[in-house]
């Protein structure tokens, strides 16, 4: 059954029920993947899913459910297992729906062509050919893939909203394997847009540099040091720390920066965005899960706290408006506050001043381990780690095998530099855009 | 479900362009979970997942196609895209279908996808209560009731038509209590089985949840941070076994060994392990929460012996990567719906009991840590590096367990950290978990006695 004709059973279902403030959330994608090893195809998707989101708002609570099966007797099920959702529940602020006639930001779309299996396969092969010559100790074990990703999304509610948007993504994965006889790394590269307009050779030698230059090294010495956390490890510390910045996390109590809108959190130096139209991230949004317009917005300003992040229902028990961050990564998610692309304002120093002013310390690039070694709720974290000793404002031998150790809340304030580029180590959302950020002391758990 | 014949029919098209094996995996799942926030109910996720995914091989290539149109039409047209993307060739292969019961080895009385949200929803409240209970400094709670009722369908051209209905029934509860200096320190617990609404009648005291989960926050609140260093470590049963499963389980599973990527791949009867592990993954446990009655390629699950006194015995396989390893599965292909390609996973894995008493495992630490409960982990099979996180710790001096300490978590290389096992007790416990990987989100359980680990790096401060 297509959408619109189950729209319209849904519809005729919560009439029947004395249903009029609803809303449904249509997603659907389709992607087909090629996946080689060692140049050879071992594995290819072609998927088709989607499904349909209907919320209802009943004495106060907004109830929700949600199917893959677009058929009569799931339209009628759907309308009534999320009036039953919405009596279930209990807490006590208000839900509210969109209201249609609002204004979207313009946004120039990321357009990236279908491609057909020939050429995933192909982009997956050249890929796997420009591994093959990346780097000495560049293995016969990598595997790549190529992926072309379509994704429609439409919202409609009673009080006018009418939304749509496609995406679509296309990918190149290379995934290196490197070896020096006695140990094995690894390291991978995601490189999004139409494959032919991508460098895959130059992308494979970076990977392979990356992998490589971890090989046989030692274990990072214990201690209480600098630390330079690089773009990439920054993707991993703010993605898992931006739970903080939800107002709905705070309502719960569930957030250290409850309250603390307006008060200084960290270093001057420190200025945090939130952007749904970054340039470098092909996955933009006019809209949000619930359908109010999204927008551009400092959270810390100048080292302040300048927002955390609305919906409808939490900016409305705060008497403030939404900042368009109810997020939902598919029909089948849960409406939650979320950021899209957090972008950390750079600094002043070149990466060679940043490593200068380090003096002694660790650079670090790789963090693992997030869901585990991170407590977003206090902000304590204990991370296993991989990077670069830093000696003589230089970098010098690779180290892996260590934890850093800290306080998040606490690092923010002792943030001391950043340098001079933002690097968007990984599309989707969220994401991250951030500097090299130096930090004045954190502790080393090696060898 | 889908009939046989119709099932005939769709792996007719799958094979139509010389596959040597095609298979069909079908689905519709009900898919419900409560959450409440300070006693009271604060959201819920109620869905249903349908659809269906077609696969075919041909030597050491696979193809998957999926759809969420289960009509007749919808579903050969997903068979004839797999047979396409595979390439030009003839059938081979003819299909023939038998329907296969398996004895279901883990019963449900009452079905809680029919149950009443009232009726999760005063389980819930009486755990959440049960932690406000614990103690004055509990300042916040959170829980969630979780419930899945999987019906799926199997049938591939080695002549198998099974279906099967796994539910499994799950409450977890965390708390929160403010910390001596000033910080949050959490607790949690979060028991599951394949069961039904009978899990709170014998097996699981909603209210011991809560107050299992406030008491760790309350030890954890007065604890200061973890040295940092390498130390020996004590680990306790029950979820301590994430050890193992990030360790050494990941690396065991053939879709890294299959490509030698690896610590383990090649060592089939070498010795990995300290001479006291010997190490398990059994679908087969009635009603745990990682079992099942067959695996998502309609192998029956089994008690594989991964590990036996230290020496590697088997790899958890599942029928594409045993191609190319040039073993037959070990009924450990998992997926989490049909959205997902299978690949070998674990279902409840976990070191069997050893010789040790577990005074003498603390009376033999000098100066290490006492790892009680811990949290999840990660690993790259690849290099074998390894992280866990340590919920409740505590300073072991001269043989006592001392103060609580906070905030560690334990890294390493899988291969030197199994070997440095050097002590295993005999309260071998199971706890159950949520495994990540290509496949999905899967239940699994993790377990073992209380174990000593010689040598490890602990991540305080």
């Amino acid at each position: 059954m297509e959408f619109k004709d189950f729209k319209t059973l849904v519809a005729e279902a919560a009439g029947k029920a004395g249903i009029g403030d609803y809303e449904l959330y249509y997603a659907s994608e389709e992607s087909t993947e090629v996946e080689m090893f060692n140049g050879e195809t071992t594995g290819f998707t072609a998927s088709l899913t989607g499904g349909v989101a209907f919320r209802c708002i009943l004495s106060g609570h907004m109830g929700s459910a949600y199917t893959q099966e677009l058929s009569g007797e799931q339209a009628e099920s759907l309308v009534r297992r999320a009036m039953d959702n919405a009596l279930t529940l209990e807490k006590e602020e208000e839900a509210f729906f969109a209201e249609g006639g609002a204004a979207y930001p313009e946004c120039e779309r990321t357009e990236m062509p279908v491609l057909t299996p020939e050429q995933l396969t192909r982009a997956a092969f050249d890929a796997n050919e420009a591994l093959k010559v990346s780097h000495e100790k560049i293995t016969d074990r990598c595997s790549t893939q190529a992926v072309t990703q379509q994704s429609k999304t439409c919202l409609v509610n009673s009080r006018g909203v009418d939304l749509s948007w496609n995406s679509s993504v296309d990918a190149v994965i290379l995934g290196a394997v490197v070896s020096d006889g006695t140990e094995d790394n690894d390291d991978f590269e995601i490189k999004a847009g139409d494959p032919d307009s991508l460098d895959l050779k130059e992308a494979a030698k970076k990977v392979a540099a990356r992998a490589a230059a971890k090989l046989g090294a030692d274990v990072a010495p214990t201690g209480v040091c600098p630390v330079i956390f690089a773009p990439e490890a920054m993707y991993n510390l703010l993605l898992t720390f931006a739970a903080a910045f939800s107002a709905e996390n705070a309502r719960k109590g569930l957030s250290a920066l409850q309250g603390k809108e307006g008060e200084v959190i960290a270093s001057e130096i420190v200025t945090l965005l939130d952007d749904p139209f970054y340039p470098e991230n092909p996955v933009k949004r006019i809209f949000d899960g619930e359908g109010s317009p999204t927008a551009r917005k400092e959270i810390i300003s100048g080292g302040v706290l300048n927002t955390l992040l609305y919906d409808l229902s939490t900016a409305h028990a705060a008497g403030k408006q939404t900042t368009g961050n109810a997020s939902r990564s598919s029909y089948d998610s849960p409406v939650s506050i979320q950021p899209y692309t957090l972008v950390l304002a750079p600094g002043r120093l070149t990466e060679e001043e940043l490593l200068a002013q380090c003096g002694s310390g660790v650079w670090i690039d790789t963090l693992g381990g997030m869901h585990a070694g991170a407590n977003p709720i206090s902000g304590d974290f204990s991370l296993q780690s991989s990077g670069f000793l830093v000696e003589n404002g230089e970098k010098t031998a690779a180290v892996r095998s260590f934890t850093v150790s800290g306080n998040f809340f606490d690092m923010l304030k002792n943030i001391t530099a950043l340098s001079d580029k933002a690097v968007f180590p990984r599309l989707g959302l969220p994401a991250v855009a951030s500097p090299a950020v130096l930090v004045k002391e954190l502790t080393i758990s090696g060898k | 479900m889908i009939s046989r014949e119709i099932c005939a029919k769709i792996l007719e098209a799958a094979v139509s362009t010389g596959a040597d094996y095609a298979e069909i995996f079908a689905e519709n799942s009900k898919n419900h979970s409560i959450s409440m926030v300070s006693g009271k109910v604060d959201s819920i996720s109620d869905g249903v997942v349908s659809g269906a995914a077609v696969r075919v091989y041909k030597g050491l290539r696979s193809v998957m196609a999926t759809t969420v149109d289960l009509s007749q039409e919808g579903l050969l047209r997903c068979a004839k895209k797999a047979a396409a993307a595979l390439g030009e060739g003839k059938a081979e292969l003819s299909i023939v279908l038998r329907d296969r019961l398996y004895t279901n080895i883990h019963p449900v009385r009452v079905v809680p996808s029919s149950a009443p949200n009232r009726e999760k929803v005063e389980i819930l409240r009486t755990a959440c209560q049960g932690a406000y209970d614990y103690d004055k400094r509990i300042r916040q709670v959170t829980g969630t009731f979780l419930d899945v009722d999987q019906n799926i369908l199997i049938a591939n051209t080695e002549g198998i038509r099974a279906t099967d209905r796994r539910i499994r029934t799950r409450i977890a509860v965390t708390a929160l209590a403010d910390a001596k200096d000033g910080g949050t320190q959490t607790g949690s617990c979060s028991p599951g089985r394949r069961m039904g609404m009978e899990l709170f009648e014998k097996e699981v005291d909603a209210e011991a949840v809560g107050r299992e989960a406030a008491r760790q926050a309350v030890v954890m609140s007065e604890a200061g941070y973890c040295p940092a260093g390498v130390m020996p470590v004590a680990i306790g049963n029950g979820f301590g076994g994430v050890i193992f499963h990030e360790a050494c389980g990941h690396s065991l599973e053939a879709s890294s060994v299959a490509f030698g990527l690896s610590q383990f791949a090649g060592k089939l009867g070498e010795k990995i392990a300290g001479e006291k592990v010997t190490a398990y993954d059994d679908g087969t446990i009635p009603n745990a929460w990682g079992s099942l009655n067959f695996d998502d390629e309609g192998t029956p699950t089994r008690r594989n012996v991964l590990i036996e006194n230290g020496v590697l015995k088997t790899y958890m396989i599942d029928k594409f990567n045993g191609r190319r390893m040039g073993l037959p599965s070990t009924g450990s292909s998992r997926r989490e719906s049909f959205e997902y390609t299978p690949t070998s996973r674990m279902t409840n894995t976990f070191i069997g009991e050893g010789p040790d008493e577990n005074e003498a495992i603390i009376a033999s630490i000098d100066n290490g840590l006492y790892a009680a409960a811990m949290g999840g982990g990660s690993v790259n099979p690849t290099t074998g590096e390894f992280n866990f996180a340590v919920r409740e710790g505590y300073l072991v001096r001269n043989g006592k367990i001392c103060e609580p300490v906070r905030g560690a978590s334990l890294v390493g290389r899988g291969s030197d950290v199994i070997m440095n096992i050097d002590m295993v007790g005999k309260d071998l416990l199971l706890a159950e978990g949520m495994c990540g990987a290509s496949s999905g989100s899967i239940p699994t359980c993790v377990g073992q006695p209380m174990i000593r680990v010689s040598s490890i790096t602990v991540g305080g401060r």
